[in-house]
């Protein structure tokens, strides 16, 4: 099972991965209370949500659908009947003192994605309440306890140990963000705690035969951090194993500061959860109805997407994988395509595009270029309007201030000279100015040709149509 | 059961008790458990544990937003609080 | 004054509301006996008015101008709910039970919140923080519990309908130590929205009143499908104060073979047996069941409902409302000196249990093996309910007993709720009547029925009630 090139110094890194999505339901898991994001304070809680003595909680049917999407995208099993338990522990933020969950009937199990042509497993997935936020910089001597996040409702999506690199990891994780995307069950905003990674890591000789013992890491927070944490993990277990000394079983924070990961206190006695079946919840059945009902209404699923991107626009797979990488930037390019050219539309999204995205660490919702206008830059280059160049200047214009391109164009002059006449002109005048390289060129100094164009272009600002300076040029110096 | 396991107990369900008030709580529970241990002799492994007497199923709710909440009445009937949140000791993480 | 003489009079404008309440609220204030945690005069007179001036749209509902008392266990919104603890001592809930406004709805007006064991916790009512209840036909003997301080105040004739719950015994003992009819109804007939949970999956509220009559029109206003409760149950629409008139005909009623190897007194077997000839004169055919395999029904009570009492009342941790601790300077000393100064001693023994009987390497052969006893006893009934229509059995092991006595003997407190625990691990409906006096202090038998057979149940109570006067006596 070992392969060879995930080793490091000789061991191989066994990786598996928690991850728990919020599920963009209207109301919470268990409670009537909406579930959003950046409210006040404790205003979007219910007495469910409080843990009031006498209060009851009634299943989301929303989120049972949500996860049947999941299991049907990730072709897992999904329960004939799920069962909701309690897990038992005390934290000020958990209002009823256990948190609802799924031990051993999950609503998924059994499910697997392909990463790079890879199968990763996922053990499971279910069904939970998140808890509230208690904060501490408030005061000096107190915490202070927010519940609007108590009861949203999480995907909890266990895989199995199939990792073995911490960018395998990472990719894996990209997956499953891809996946909750595309199937809008989630933001999978990982700074605002929508998607959240641990990441159980162990060591083993290639030629053991039972994995070594595991850490588990909390709070990972982004993408970037899943490769740190993980890889400064595994070189922690090593430095251990080599030294002959044994890893520990236990649950390890990142500290993305320090770029480290550090044993949590141990307390004072192991925590004991004393799981049981929720006795105000009853089994839930689901049915094969149901689950066809939630089949009929899935939205396109990645690799569906990319095929249909090859055989209706005639993408190359390469170009249709890159597209459809987010479902943000797919639904873009069929935005932009609807009226312009499909093979100019994509080389611009995947290189200039995306390259400012990536320079801005931003996706395409946080920017402030639209495919209506996009779509419009397209077609200015395409008609002539502007040259490649000065397009790329009319983009990051919109990028920076969300202006209209016909706008930019107009108000700064932007548009391509095409006139011959106006272009023989301003050829006439460079010429007589350099009639020594002039000289040079029609004794057989071919490359001068592109000093003579650099200089038309300098003496146009670019806006010269580079296709007919080509020409005008060729037939003034032959 | 013995002290240590007590104690365990004692943390596990955030209850405290002094030392010295130990022997009685392990005798009271002790007492409590011969009681129940009456049960260990019944074979019943061929029985499927029962949750919930009428074994009922499929009760959901239609994911649509219903306002209960009272910001001011919730802090309010809380021991302490500020005017957006419950306050407790400070944790440290 | 029974309920249905107490509610004619308001039909009739013999009496209004406000009148019936008044003299309620009177009678309440002197009460000797400890049986209310709080009384609401105020509200209560108010109510009342609003139904004297709204007449005829309350006449026809089931309590029409009725004062009733609550269990503190059911949460009132904007007036406390103590659940007879510490922990609650000033807590006031933000909204209403189901129970509580499904009997507003149907004409009734609290007057008062009833005493109760400490979270619905003991069997003798001397577990409240607000002190022992007396019983009303002799203040040295306990009412029973949990539900002590309702049924005293039927029996004392304070209001003529009360609430409980039901969750291992806690209404049909102590309306059988008080003298009175009372019925746990079929788990899920009536919503636990709002009734502070001990043991969730047997919890159950139920009626108290003089007679069958009285429980009947009561349960009527109580049960109801409750989409806020998901162990709620939709049923067919019964009527059961109709039912009370109809004919069920001869039945199969199951009586317990060997009686006499139980520990029951000799006064409540001759109860039980004068009972018998009472059934068989009605026109009943009596079939002997073997009662003996139940009694483990108990060993398993004693796990499940601790297991779930210890994660259900997690929730008190002085964090968002109840009792705290003063001064606590970090977390975990506010969780434990919380939790420890807020419970009394039954509570947090029961909770302690109920951690133990789930934590690893206990689960099983604690928490499993409850719950296969308590499949075996739901099995055992089914086998029961192929051959009879009911059953029939003494509620109580003996009549009241003293204040203090058996607090000091556990297992013998914890015995008490033997014949009644059963129909709770199983989720049956039962209905408890007086059936006899010795001593000047009633006995009683229940009988236990199918799901949803309320109807029967209540039918059948009545029936027996019309021709005895054992639910007349008053102390």
């Amino acid at each position: 099972m070992a392969q060879n090139d995930t080793l490091i110094k000789g061991w191989q890194p066994v990786i598996g991965l928690e991850v728990h999505v919020q599920l963009m339901t209207n109301t919470k898991l268990f409670s009537p209370a909406k579930n959003q994001f950046g409210e006040d304070a404790n205003t979007l809680v219910d007495l469910i949500d409080l843990g009031l003595p006498g209060v009851l909680p009634v299943l989301n049917e929303g989120a049972m659908k949500q996860g049947i999407k999941f299991g049907l995208a990730t072709n897992a099993k999904i329960a004939e009947t799920m069962i909701f338990d309690r897990k038992n522990y005390f934290y000020p933020d958990l209002p009823k003192g256990y948190q609802i969950t799924q031990l051993h009937y999950p609503i998924v199990r059994d499910g697997v994605v392909m990463v790079n042509g890879k199968k990763i497993r996922i053990h499971q997935a279910h069904l939970e309440e998140d808890a509230g936020k208690s904060m501490h910089d408030k005061y000096d001597d107190k915490s202070v306890i927010d519940l609007n996040r108590s009861g949203v409702p999480l995907l909890e999506i266990v895989s199995e140990p199939d990792i073995r690199s911490a960018s395998e990891a990472v990719n894996y994780l990209k997956k499953i963000h891809q996946i909750i995307t595309y199937l809008d069950i989630s933001d999978g905003n990982m700074s605002q705690g929508s998607m959240r990674c641990d990441a159980n890591v162990s060591i083993m000789k290639p030629e053991d035969k039972e994995f070594g013992t595991r850490a588990e890491i909390k709070n990972i927070n982004s993408f970037k951090f899943v490769e740190k944490a993980i890889n400064f993990e595994i070189k922690r277990q090593i430095k251990i194993l080599e030294a002959n000394g044994t890893v520990e079983q236990e649950t390890r924070l990142y500290d993305s500061i320090k770029d480290e990961t550090r044993s949590m206190r141990t307390k004072e006695f192991a925590n004991d959860y004393r799981y049981f079946p929720c006795p105000d919840l009853v089994p839930t059945n689901i049915t094969e109805e149901l689950i066809e009902s939630v089949k009929e209404n899935m939205d396109e699923l990645p690799e569906e997407k990319q095929d249909r991107f090859m055989s209706s626009y005639n993408l190359n797979e390469y170009d249709a994988g890159v597209i459809c990488a987010d479902k943000e930037t797919a639904n873009f390019f069929e935005k932009v395509v609807e009226n312009a050219d499909v093979q100019l539309a994509a080389k611009w999204i995947i290189g200039d595009l995306n390259a400012l995205l990536n320079k801005h660490d931003m996706d395409l919702q946080e920017s402030r270029i639209d495919a209506e206008n996009f779509s419009e830059l397209i077609q200015k280059i395409t008609d002539n309007t502007i040259s490649g160049k000065i397009a790329k200047e009319v983009l990051e214009e919109i990028w920076n201030t969300g202006a209209k391109v016909s706008e930019v164009i107009d108000s700064k002059g932007m548009q391509q000279i095409s006139d011959a006449g106006e272009l023989d002109n301003t050829i006439e005048i460079i010429l007589n100015e350099n009639t020594d390289q002039v000289n040079a060129y029609k004794s057989g100094k071919d490359k001068l040709f592109g000093f003579f164009v650099g200089q038309v272009m300098k003496a146009t600002q670019g806006k010269a149509n580079p296709r007919l300076v080509n020409e005008l040029l060729k037939k003034k110096l032959s | 059961m013995d002290k240590i396991e007590l104690k365990n107990l004692l943390f596990l369900a955030r209850i405290s008790a002094k030392e010295n008030e130990y022997p009685e709580i392990i005798k009271k529970l002790e007492n409590t458990f011969e009681l129940i241990d009456e049960m260990q002799d019944l074979d019943l492994s061929d029985l499927e544990p029962l949750n919930n007497p009428l074994e009922l199923s499929n009760v959901t709710r239609i994911d649509k937003d219903k306002n209960r909440n009272d910001k001011k009445k919730f802090l309010d009937n809380s021991p302490e609080s500020d005017e957006d949140y419950f306050n407790v000791p400070k944790i440290i993480e | 004054m029974n309920f249905k003489q107490q509610r004619d009079n308001f039909r009739a404008k013999k009496i209004s509301a406000v009148e019936a309440v008044e003299e309620s609220l009177r009678k309440i204030k002197d009460d000797q006996l400890n049986i209310f945690i709080n009384h609401f005069e105020q509200e209560a007179l108010s109510n009342a008015m609003h139904i004297d001036n709204n007449f005829d749209d309350f006449i026809a509902k089931p309590l029409s101008g009725v004062p009733i008392a609550h269990k503190d266990i059911f949460c009132t919104e904007g007036l406390p709910t103590t659940c007879g603890s510490k922990m609650l001592e000033n807590f006031i809930p933000p909204y209403d039970s189901t129970v509580v406004k499904n009997c507003l709805d149907a004409g009734s007006i609290m007057v008062a919140k009833t005493n109760m064991d400490e979270f619905a916790m003991g069997s003798s009512n001397e577990t409240s923080y607000f002190g022992a209840v007396s019983n009303p036909w002799n203040h040295d003997l306990v009412p029973g519990g949990s539900s002590g301080g309702a049924a005293a105040c039927v029996s004392a004739n304070l209001t003529t309908i009360s609430t409980g719950t039901d969750t291992g015994g806690s209404i049909r003992q102590p309306a059988a130590l008080c003298g009175i009819t009372g019925l746990k109804p079929t788990y899920g007939l009536v919503s636990r929205w709002g009734m502070i949970a001990f043991c969730s999956s047997m919890d159950q509220a139920g009626p108290f009143s003089r007679d069958a009559f009285g429980c009947a029109a009561l349960l009527d206003a109580m049960a109801s499908y409750d989409e806020k409760d998901s162990t709620s149950t939709k049923r067919q629409d019964i009527n059961f104060e109709e039912s009370l008139s109809k004919n069920f005909g001869s039945l199969k009623v199951g009586v317990i073979k060997n009686i006499q190897e139980l520990d029951i007194s000799e006064d409540v077997i001759n109860a039980y047996e004068t009972s018998k000839t009472v059934l068989t004169g009605l026109g009943h055919k009596l079939v002997e069941v073997d009662f003996s395999e139940l009694s483990s029904g108990i060993c398993s009570y004693y796990v499940i409902a601790p297991a779930e009492c210890s994660s259900n009342l997690s929730r008190f941790d002085g964090v968002k409302y109840g009792y705290r601790s003063k001064g606590e300077k970090d977390i975990a000393n506010l969780y434990m000196n919380t939790r420890s100064d807020g419970f009394g001693d039954e509570v947090k023994k029961r909770i302690l249990i109920g951690t133990h009987v789930l934590s690893a390497g206990f689960y099983d052969a604690y928490y499993l093996q409850a719950q296969k006893v308590r499949r075996m006893i739901k099995l055992k009934f089914e086998n029961f309910f192929k051959d009879v229509d009911l059953i029939f059995m003494p509620t109580t092991l003996d009549q009241a007993f003293e204040k203090n006595r058996k607090s000091d003997d556990p297992n013998r407190m914890y015995k008490e709720d033997l014949l009644t625990i059963p129909a709770n691990l199983a989720g049956l409906p039962a209905i408890s009547f007086p059936n006899g006096f010795k001593n000047n202090l009633p006995i009683a038998g229940q009988l236990i029925g199918k799901y949803f057979a309320e109807d029967l149940l209540l039918n059948t109570t009545n029936k027996i009630q019309e021709v005895t006067d054992w639910h007349k006596m008053t102390p």
